[in-house]
C-alpha cells in the first residue's frame, strides 16, 4: 500500500470536520454571544477540539472580527515574553483571538493573558479541563463517531477485514486522532486492499 | 458551470528531471477571472505532517471568460516522485481561478519516469 492511496493519510483525515451532535454552529454562536465572546471549548486529546475551532473560524469572521491566532501544545508550552507583550499591544476590539491549547499556560500568565486579553472583541480557547474559561461547548468521541469517521474515509469500503473500532476506541482512549493513525499503519500493512476503492 | 482543464503535450505524465513540460490550459467560466495561474509544485502525502513546495507559477495576464494558454515548464532535478508505506512525493500542475476553482494533474519525475518504490518505507 503506497502513502499516497491510504485512506488514512494525513490530508484525508484533516478534511473530516467536527461533526456537532444535538446542536448548530447557530446554537453554538449565540452561545458564545451570551458568553461575551469569552469562553472556552473542552475536552480530552483527540475529540476534536481544533477542528471546532477551525470551523467556528468563518462565522466570526462573518460577524465582523479579524481571527487572531495563538497556539501551544505539548512541544511548545510557552511564548516568548516580547512575543506575547506585542501581541496583546496591538489587540483592538476588533480583533478575535482564538488560543489552541491554552491550558499549556502557567496559571499566573493566563492570569495576566485574560485580563490584557480583554480589549479584543473576543477571546475563544481549546483546553483540556473546565475552568479557564465559561464552558462553550465540551467535545467527546465514542466508538460509533470513530466507526463512522472510518467508515467515511474508507468511502464505502468494508470494514470487515480491518479490526474493531471499539477495541482501538478504548485502546486510544477515545482518543480519535491517535485511533486513525494506528489505522494508517493497520491499513498500510495490508497488502490485499485495493486502493481503488479508496477515493480521494 | 466552469469547465477547467490541464493538457500536456501528447497527453504525457511521466517525465525525467531537466526535462521540458508543455502544454496548454483552458477554462470556460460565467465570468473572466480576475486572476488564472498554472503552478508547478510537489507535496507529501502520509502519516505525517504534509509539506508541499511550489516551484513554478505562470500567471496568464488579461484572462477572459473561455480562454485557452500554452504553458512550458523546465522541470527541476529534484525531488524525485517516490512512494513508501509511511510518505508519497507527489508532482502536480494545478490550474487556480480567482474565484477558487482548481484543476490539478498528477505528473511524475524520476529517472526512470516511473514513481520510485520505496521497499519497507
Amino acid at each position: 500500500m503506497k502513502a499516497r492511496n491510504n485512506p488514512f493519510r494525513t490530508d484525508r483525515v484533516l478534511e473530516v470536520r467536527y461533526r456537532l451532535r444535538g446542536v448548530s454552529l447557530t446554537d453554538l454562536l449565540n452561545r458564545l454571544q451570551r458568553l461575551s465572546y469569552r469562553a472556552a471549548i473542552v475536552g480530552p486529546n483527540g475529540s476534536g477540539k481544533t477542528t471546532l475551532l477551525e470551523d467556528l473560524e468563518p462565522e466570526i469572521c462573518a460577524l465582523g472580527f479579524r481571527v487572531k491566532h495563538l497556539r501551544l501544545d505539548d512541544q511548545k508550552r510557552n511564548f516568548p515574553n516580547a512575543f506575547i507583550k506585542m501581541f496583546l499591544a496591538e489587540l483592538s476590539a476588533q480583533d478575535f483571538i482564538f488560543f489552541d491549547g491554552a491550558e499549556q499556560m502557567s496559571a499566573l500568565k493566563w492570569h495576566a493573558f485574560k485580563a490584557k486579553s480583554r480589549k479584543a472583541g473576543g477571546l475563544l480557547i481549546t483546553s483540556h479541563a473546565k475552568g479557564m474559561l465559561p464552558t462553550l461547548t465540551v467535545c467527546s468521541t465514542s466508538p460509533e463517531l470513530l466507526e463512522e469517521i472510518v467508515s467515511d474515509l474508507l468511502n464505502g469500503e468494508s470494514l470487515m477485514s480491518l479490526p474493531s473500532t471499539t477495541k482501538l476506541f478504548r485502546k486510544h482512549d477515545g482518543n480519535l486522532r491517535g485511533a486513525l493513525r494506528e489505522m494508517y499503519d493497520i491499513y498500510a500493512a495490508k497488502p490485499h486492499i485495493n486502493p481503488s476503492a479508496v477515493g480521494d | 458551470m466552469s469547465d477547467l482543464e490541464i493538457r500536456t503535450r501528447d497527453d504525457k505524465t511521466n517525465y525525467v528531471p531537466g526535462e521540458e513540460l508543455a502544454g496548454e490550459v483552458s477554462w470556460r467560466t460565467d465570468a473572466a477571472p480576475r486572476d488564472a495561474e498554472l503552478r508547478l509544485f510537489w507535496h507529501t502525502a502520509g502519516k505525517g505532517t504534509q509539506d508541499v513546495e511550489v516551484i513554478e507559477t505562470i500567471s496568464f495576464d488579461s484572462p477572459a471568460r473561455s480562454d485557452r494558454r500554452p504553458f512550458r515548464f523546465t522541470l527541476p532535478e529534484s525531488p524525485y516522485s517516490f512512494s513508501g508505506k509511511l510518505v508519497s512525493l507527489i508532482w502536480a500542475l494545478e490550474l487556480v481561478l480567482a474565484s477558487g476553482e482548481t484543476e490539478r494533474l498528477d505528473i511524475v519525475i524520476s529517472p526512470t519516469r516511473n514513481e520510485i518504490a520505496l521497499q519497507g518505507g
